[in-house]
């Protein structure tokens, strides 16, 4: 469904000194400078995916997003999509996908969200049928009726997005990029518009690859996850191997007022734990250990033995301090290698 | 090309989304009309014709100018703002030529205009101010092609403006450069013939007269018989050659958008 191999996208961007003589300068001769947003990136997403597509704020996700949907030409490699090539064929590779953009609309600001999706039909050429079909559908499972004869402009943000997502979604696209799609949301909003995406993946087989900075959307949507920073791919596999992966690890903060002298794991723990590093002049350790071997108890019950302990976290196996950690330990200076060995 | 009908029909409902400026649209273009007949009464109180133009063809031309000086403009502004606040590059993501689309908005807002500023400025100006019609059946059928002609050639020119924005992000100097320069040249203000003759040479080889003056002109049989046929076939020669531009420079600018990321 989509090949993407060794894609790369370089921007250059024009140099500026600082202050008015840098701006008058800029005016005269321009410097430019290339910035390498996307690195070599290869992933091949298949017929109903559900994948969720994340990174650090400018890791490369909406780049690699614009590169899919057609709107950005890459420097290097290959991206088809429905074995189009979608920057040659940007209008047939328009009619099969869908997408959201949660920090732009989509929609028509001063005309009713029904008149708008009315156009959608047309501009699609959707069969009467079919969107008679697609619209009451959308309007149940997005609660959309008290909207439709609204104008966009007078909804809420909660209510644009679901109007963009039925919006998305109307054409029954092979694909849809949702690139934060749940961004600024309350909690039950995001629970209705997780809901619909399932539902729709589940019905026509949509193909989803989803950004967000929500891990909660991400555990409930996707079945594969792939994590980019820095332009390149830390992570691409099963949600529920990463889950294995890293989860069998519990992280145990231990905050110990009274210590003077450097830690030193109690003799029973040796070889059970690690000691994470920590910076320093804190006085809180963190310990890491396989849940598979000890038992948290265990651990907690020697620390306690040997240390006046003040307070205690266990740390949530959740996909997002799996990816928090990920984060941590690159900025620590190890290499993606380390990072993925060590876990 | 239904869709295309269906975007021009959404872009006229959304110009009635706000009714009191839709209204006062109505009015202003008919205090203005009226404005400018009441000037022009003045300046002839105190003679009979002014280069041979007598008051009755004077208020013929500009009155028919101005009705058709409001299907001038176009898009431009749009979309530089849809080039502006980025929007552009989801419009790229439609299933549409998106020059036709901005094309097809225009004619929504021009059909719009048509309905509210034209035909009341047009009940007005015949029933009050007795415009005549033109001369001959060949007249009326010349008129309307060459009005058209000239309506194209100024949405397309404004277009072109509008894609500047690719390239300056701000292009509001430009856009009133733009207007002065057509509202002067077009002979919208007054009959191009007025001009002294250097500045009406130099007239004649810019497109904006084939805008308003030529088609007006037809209209009010200034311009007649041969003459008449080559005005049109001028019109024909700048449209064909700023279509071309369009797509050309349009072209460059989609590339610009695809490869630099806008």
């Amino acid at each position: 469904m989509i090949t993407v191999e060794n894609l790369q996208k370089e921007y250059k961007l024009v140099k500026r000194d600082p202050g008015l003589k840098g701006a008058v300068k800029s005016l005269f001769h321009r410097q430019y400078e290339t910035k390498k947003a996307v690195k070599g990136v290869d992933f091949t997403i298949g017929q109903g995916e559900t994948v969720g597509y994340i990174g650090a704020n400018g890791a490369g996700k909406s780049t690699t997003i614009k590169m899919l949907t057609g709107i950005l030409t890459p420097s290097a490699g290959k991206v088809t999509v429905n074995g189009l090539v979608p920057y040659e064929n940007r209008q047939e590779n328009a009619l099969s996908i869908g997408a959201v953009f949660g920090q732009r609309t989509q929609l028509f600001w001063d005309i009713p969200v029904r008149e708008s999706f009315n156009l959608l039909k047309h501009i699609y050429e959707i069969p009467d049928q079919e969107f008679a079909e697609t619209v009451s559908m959308f309007t149940e499972v997005l609660n959309l009726e008290p909207l439709l004869g609204v104008p966009v402009r007078q909804l809420s943000l909660g209510q644009k997005m679901r109007c963009e997502l039925a919006a998305a979604f109307l054409h029954r696209p092979k694909v849809v990029y949702l690139d934060e799609p749940t961004i600024g949301l309350d909690i039950a909003v995001k629970v209705r518009i997780r809901k619909f995406i399932k539902e729709m993946n589940k019905i026509w087989g949509t193909t989803v690859l989803l950004t967000t900075h929500d891990m909660q959307d991400i555990e409930e949507i996707c079945d594969r996850i792939i994590i980019i920073d820095e332009g390149r791919i830390l992570y691409d596999g099963g949600l529920e191997e990463i889950k294995v992966q890293f989860g069998q690890k519990r992280v145990i903060h231990f905050d110990l007022p009274e210590l003077d002298s450097p830690f030193i794991l109690p003799a029973p723990l040796l070889g059970m734990a690690e000691v994470l590093p920590a910076s320093e002049g804190e006085t809180k350790v963190s310990l890491s250990f396989d849940h598979e071997r000890v038992k948290s108890s265990f651990v907690i019950s020697e620390m306690m033995n040997r240390y006046d302990i003040q307070d205690l976290t266990i740390a949530d196996p959740k996909i997002e301090s799996i990816v928090e950690e990920l984060y941590n330990r690159r900025e620590q200076g190890g290499t993606y290698e380390q990072v993925l060995a060590n876990s | 090309m239904n869709k295309y009908w269906q975007i021009a029909k959404v872009r006229m409902q959304e110009d009635t989304a706000y009714s009191a400026w839709y209204w006062a649209g109505t009015v202003s273009s008919i205090l203005r009309l009226l404005v400018i007949y009441y000037f022009w009464q003045a300046v002839y109180s105190n003679r009979s014709a002014i280069q041979d133009i007598d008051l009755e063809t004077m208020i013929t031309y500009i009155v028919v100018a101005m009705l058709l000086q409001g299907f001038v403009g176009g898009v431009g502004q749009d979309l530089a703002e849809n080039i502006k606040n980025g929007n552009v590059a989801i419009e790229l993501m439609r299933p549409y030529d998106l020059i036709y689309k901005m094309f097809a908005v225009d004619l929504g807002s021009k059909l719009m205009h048509l309905i509210r500023g034209t035909i009341p400025m047009m009940l007005v100006a015949f029933f009050f101010m007795d415009i005549p019609f033109p001369g001959s059946v060949e007249a009326w059928l010349l008129f309307i092609i060459s009005a058209g002609l000239g309506l194209w050639i100024g949405t397309f020119f404004d277009f072109l403006v509008g894609v500047l924005a690719f390239w300056t992000v701000n292009i509001w100097g430009v856009r009133v450069l733009k207007e002065s320069l057509v509202t002067f040249f077009s002979g919208a203000l007054i009959p191009i013939s007025l001009f002294p003759d250097w500045l009406r040479v130099i007239t004649e080889f810019l497109p904006f007269q084939a805008m308003v003056y030529l088609p007006v002109s037809i209209y009010s049989g200034m311009i007649s018989g041969t003459e008449a046929y080559l005005a049109v076939g001028l019109q024909l020669f700048w449209l064909i050659s700023f279509y071309v531009l369009v797509r050309v420079i349009w072209a460059q600018a989609v590339k610009q958008i695809t490869i630099f990321g806008g």
